[in-house]
């Protein structure tokens, strides 16, 4: 399944089940991370692609299947304990903590002491807006200020892979175009599981791909053939995806 | 926007509103009443103070509404009370408390051994049981033969017969050592096997890392030499505290009631509370049942009396002080402020609630503690996410609320009759400050108390004035509430869900 | 408002003798005993129906059918219709306090006064006994009204607190002294006088009998509500209030029939109750009593109706028993059991026998299964 110029896989997800409540809403979902790489899952809504990042995290323990990261099985572990292995996580809709300032929210984060000191100049590199923002409470920020701090916070301990849910939602394209290049960005030193609406972004970012539907992982391979299959991605993504190459001609017309 | 430019508006008209009741109930109060009633409405308000903070806290962070804090309020005064007029009861049985909790805080060092252990399928559901129900036999035989009601005794003896002057005429003998020994083991034993039903042995998917097991080793073993320790004191240990100057009694008697408040508060935590977040309504209905075991509790060793903590010398000279300073220097028992005459303990317990105040805004905005309950409130799932062991901070500041009622309890020890039910009208009046000040919101809790204290202080004085009964000062509280409910549902500083 | 009901189980259907003997056969037996209990009785003793050991434990009785209904009547709220009330006894002790004021400081008055007769019969008694009834369902309407207005502002928690405050008020005004002279302050009024036929020191069978059948309406009753179009919407609100709002029903207004029909079934246990120990006291007002409601409503199991009845029977056997068994400090064991059951048995008998009705049989089959192996084998 993995790339063969990346060794390692640094996540594998091993057809997990997950109920939330009654509901059995992973009913076999399978997604490989190689090390380095950006990995997007992509899905209608509703599919189960955050219960998925959920679940590696341990906030919706998976009821089989088994979760590998770095080596070690990780499932059914308490989240905290997860995390502290080096996973970040941006929630979708932006849960950042209204109440707290900016620098607090980022100093929450610190796992060890000293973790915000030692990465704040890469977290106000890729976001130079936070900097100026940094005492403000979380909730007089702007959507798009709240979607950056919620990204920066996952930077400020040493993680080696990032969850990032739905990074563009809501968003204002040129805010889009900035979210995509701190992705990128960051993308150099740690890995990246992605979960996105934005095809565009997503096919942009992302090397490796994952579909969902239904519960399931249906299809995965790399962003490359995807592109061009338009075929899989109307099937699965819906009719108001279309493919690059599409897209570029409803462009140029 | 709007909010913004409110909030100036809101807080000048609450000033004004404030200061205008003020200046009316001077008026008609005159001014020697007005100070006498403020400033015993000032100390029930911190009273209140302290029990509702600790509400707050706890409701702010998990929901949870303690129906308890009232008999832990009750708790702290009974051994604060214990300490300062005779501790021979808690060094009776301190070795065998410090031993069970070195035992059982073994299990970070034995977790990850265990875990690892092969043990087939059928034994790893088994193993804990059988750990549990051996721990719990080991623990009862460890208390066989144990006076324990003969320990609690003392004090009583010593707070009801007329040898106040010499204290030390009530110390009792206890077990010789060579009877005693066994105790400490065998609980320490009881202790370590629910250490080891806890790591539940064999079970993968449990993590626990091997690493800094050194540092690990340090509580268990501290809090084992502790016990060790205590097993040989038990008998000197109470002379000795009782030797000492009444000041230092007292404060040790304060820290021990802050100390065991705190622990208790996170056994009950981790016990009786955790296994019940998924059902929060039975959340209040267990509490209820754990404030009436806790009377109970009390009742069957101190028996269903009420008691009189004798004051520390600071407050008990005769005389009144004319100046703060004379007081300091010679104990008074009353002062002279503007003419009226106040208890000087009054305004040590007025001190003691602005000071917890002060320490938990310090808390909650300053420590990385407070920031992660403040981040707590809103979203603990994403503190998880963020690798903050968020049960482990819902124990802590369980704990702390605790710890707080209890502090109010032996601050309130020397003020009012010890007894089983001096925490009930405490924890009414606590639950109410809680929603008047909008739950989860320590300084609303501060407002609440003063406002509930004055209400009650002030709502005495008039029903006296008019020839009364006090149920209008005790219905004034309840009226303020269903006023603010029905004004702001959220409380006055509550913010709205 | 749309007529059809939203339910997840048809509607009830039509309640024939037959089915309901047949739904309710448990609860009919269970009455049948206690209809024949104390003729068996007295004939097991040779006491008198109405002296001795048969008498007393008709008065065992008349207590677990009041606290029965009053449970139920919880239950009503809490089970079905997942609200909080820690102010319910305001509803039981409001019906007390109106039955007992009135037979005390009106009625002997009125009856001096006036005469009503029908020919020769004298049917004052009786025609003063139903306005008062009649008071009492009025004052516990209000009691519930009252409550169902303060739901509307608030919720959860702080709705729990508020009913807590009022409940508290209440009970804070009945024990004032300034009404010394009517309410009796802290002991309460004592000696309410009742007619000779409802005396329950002369003529207990008679209450006996008043109450048992005031147990078996109130549950056939409450039974028929809970299964009522009505009475689904009620448990619907409980699991999602602002749904039932979109489809187009109003929480608040069914709220509130909740919350009026169990205080009247509370304030008419209330005046049962106080016809029973011929008066009234401020701790049938306090937030205990609704504690006690609340205890019982937990053991037998929320939302069960038949759970109440049965809690309360074991909360009264308790009360009975445990002090001869374990001494002065019987609650403390009490509570150290209430605990293990909120903690092992959150369901209460009822709910937990419901869900591990076939589990417990299987393992019934299974091992009475051992012996006939056993018998083969031998």
């Amino acid at each position: 399944m993995s790339d063969p110029t990346k060794q390692i896989d640094l996540l594998v997800v091993d057809n997990i089940q997950t109920f939330v409540g009654q509901f059995h809403i992973l009913e076999g979902v399978t997604v490989t991370v190689p090390k380095g790489s950006i990995t997007v899952m992509l899905g209608r809504n509703g599919a189960g692609k955050t219960t998925t990042i959920k679940s590696i995290l341990g906030l919706t323990p998976p009821q089989e299947g088994r979760v590998v990261f770095n080596g070690m099985e990780i499932q059914g572990k308490r989240a905290f304990n997860i995390a502290n292995l080096g996973i970040g996580y941006v929630p979708e809709h932006r849960a950042i903590f209204r109440s707290l300032s900016v620098l607090e929210n980022l100093k929450l984060a610190e796992r060890k002491k000293g973790d915000f000191d030692r990465h704040s100049e890469f977290v106000f590199g890729l976001f130079p807006d936070l900097k100026r923002l940094y005492k403000l409470p979380g909730n007089h920020l702007s959507g798009g200020q709240q979607q950056m701090l919620a990204v920066a916070r996952a930077l400020v301990p040493d993680n080696k892979l990032l969850l990032i849910d739905e990074p563009s939602e809501g968003l204002a394209p040129i805010l889009i175009q900035q979210m995509m290049e701190a992705i990128k960005a960051l993308s150099e030193t740690t890995t990246v599981l992605l979960v996105e609406q934005n095809f565009i972004m997503a096919s942009q970012l992302a090397e490796r791909y994952t579909i969902i539907d239904d519960g399931k992982s249906v299809k995965s391979g790399l962003m490359e053939d995807l592109v061009h299959d338009s075929e899989l991605i109307h099937h699965y993504l819906g009719a108001s995806i279309k493919t690059r190459e599409e897209l570029e001609k409803a462009h140029e017309s | 926007m709007k909010a913004k430019n409110k909030k100036p508006l809101i807080i000048i008209a609450a000033v004004i509103v404030t200061a205008g009741v003020l200046a009316l109930l001077y008026i008609t109060a005159g001014q020697q009443t007005f100070i006498r009633t403020a400033l015993s409405g000032l100390t029930l308000g911190s009273l209140f103070f302290l029990v509702a903070g600790g509400l707050t806290l706890i409701f702010g962070l998990m929901d949870v509404l303690n129906f308890a804090h009232g008999s832990m309020f009750m708790l702290g005064a009974y051994i604060g009370w214990q300490l300062y007029t005779n501790p021979t009861f808690i060094f009776g049985l301190l070795p065998q408390v410090l031993a069970f909790a070195s035992g059982v805080l073994i299990t970070p060092i034995i977790k990850p051994y265990l875990i690892r252990w092969k043990v087939p399928e059928y034994w790893i559901k088994i193993l804990p049981k059988i750990g549990y129900l051996l721990s719990l036999l080991l623990f009862f035989v460890s208390f066989i033969g144990l006076d324990i009601l003969g320990l609690a005794d003392t004090a009583m003896v010593a707070a009801t017969t007329a040898t106040a002057g010499d204290a030390l005429a009530e110390i009792s003998v206890q077990e010789p050592l060579a009877q005693y020994w066994f105790r400490p083991i065998l609980i320490f034993i009881s202790g370590a096997l629910v250490a080891f039903s806890t790591s539940k042995p064999g079970q993968k998917s449990e993590f626990a890392p091997k690493e800094k097991m050194i540092r690990k080793l340090i509580i268990p073993i501290a809090l084992f030499i502790l016990a060790v320790e205590a097993t040989f004191i038990r008998e000197t240990a109470p002379v000795t505290i009782l030797l000492m100057n009444g000041n230092w009694r007292f404060i040790i008697a304060i820290i021990v009631s802050i100390i065991f408040g705190f622990a208790f508060g996170a056994v009950i935590e981790i016990t009786l509370i955790r296994p019940l977040y998924v059902r929060p309504t039975f959340i209040i209905i267990m509490t209820l049942g754990l404030s009436y075991v806790i009377r109970e509790l009390v009742q069957l060793l101190w028996d269903p009396l009420a008691y009189q903590m004798v004051r520390p010398p600071l407050f008990a000279q005769r005389g009144k002080a004319a100046s703060l300073l004379e007081w300091l220097q010679n104990g008074n028992a009353t002062i002279d402020i503007v003419g009226v005459t106040i208890p000087t303990y009054r305004l040590f317990v007025i001190a003691l609630g602005i000071i917890m105040f002060i320490f938990i805004t310090i808390l909650m905005t300053k420590s990385r503690l407070g920031m992660i309950i403040r981040a707590g409130v809103q979203d603990p799932q994403m503190v998880e996410a963020l690798g903050i062991n968020v049960k482990a901070v819902f124990t802590v500041v369980f704990g702390l609320g605790v710890a707080m009622a209890a502090l109010g309890g032996i601050g309130a020890g020397p003020f009012l009759p010890i007894q089983p039910i001096m925490g009930d009208h405490y924890q009414t009046q606590g639950l109410i400050t809680v929603v008047i000040g909008g739950m989860g919101s320590y300084g609303g809790a501060f407002v609440g108390a003063m406002i509930l204290g004055m209400a009650r202080a002030f709502g005495d004085y008039f029903a006296l004035k008019y020839s009364l009964s006090t149920a209008i000062a005790e219905a004034s509280t309840v009226i303020i509430m269903i006023i603010v409910l029905l004004a702001r549902p959220q409380g006055l500083f509550g913010k709205k869900e | 408002m749309t007529e059809k009901p939203i339910t997840m189980e048809p509607v009830t259907k039509k309640t024939t003798i037959s089915s309901l003997i047949n739904r309710e056969r448990g609860f009919l037996i269970f009455i049948a005993i206690m209809i024949l209990f104390p003729f068996v009785m007295n004939w097991i003793t040779g006491t008198g129906l109405n002296e001795g050991i048969t008498k007393f434990w008709q008065g065992q009785f008349i207590t677990f059918f009041i606290m029965a209904v009053f449970a139920m009547s919880y239950d009503l709220l809490i089970g079905y219709g997942g609200i909080l009330s820690f102010g319910h006894a305001a509803s039981f002790g409001g019906g007390a306090y109106a039955f007992a004021l009135l037979m005390k400081h009106w009625a002997p008055n009125f009856m001096s006064q006036y005469r009503i007769l029908i020919g020769s019969l004298d049917i004052t008694q009786t025609i003063v006994l139903i306005f008062v009834f009649l008071i009492v369902l009025l004052v516990s309407i209000l009691i519930g009204l009252l409550f169902a207005a303060t739901s509307i502002r608030l919720k959860g928690t702080y709705f729990a607190m508020l009913t807590l405050a009022i409940g508290q008020a209440l009970f804070i005004l009945i024990k004032a002294t300034d009404f010394h002279e009517w309410t009796g302050a802290d002991e309460g009024l004592h000696g309410v006088p009742l007619p000779v036929w409802l005396n329950p020191t002369q003529n207990r069978l008679t209450v006996y009998f008043i109450t048992l059948v005031f147990l078996f309406g109130s549950y056939l009753l409450m039974k028929r509500m809970t299964n009522s179009p009505t009475g689904h919407v009620v448990v619907a609100n409980r699991e999602n209030e602002d749904r039932m709002r979109m489809i187009g029903y109003n929480p608040v207004s069914f709220r509130t029939v909740a919350f009026v029909i169990s205080s009247v079934f509370a304030g008419v246990a209330g005046a049962l109750y106080s016809i029973w120990n011929m008066s009234a006291t401020p701790n049938m007002l306090s937030a205990v009593t609704t504690v006690d409601a609340l205890i019982m409503t937990i053991l037998g199991g929320m939302g069960t109706l038949i759970g109440p009845i049965i809690g309360a029977g074991i909360s009264q056997v308790i009360q009975q028993f445990f002090y001869t068994w374990f001494g002065a400090r019987w609650p403390l064991v009490f509570g150290l059991l209430f605990m293990l059951i909120v903690i092992f048995l959150p369901y209460g008998i009822v709910g937990t026998w419901r869900l591990k009705r076939l589990d417990i049989k299987e393992g019934w089959h299974r091992f009475v299964g051992l012996f006939k192996i056993q018998k083969d084998q031998s």
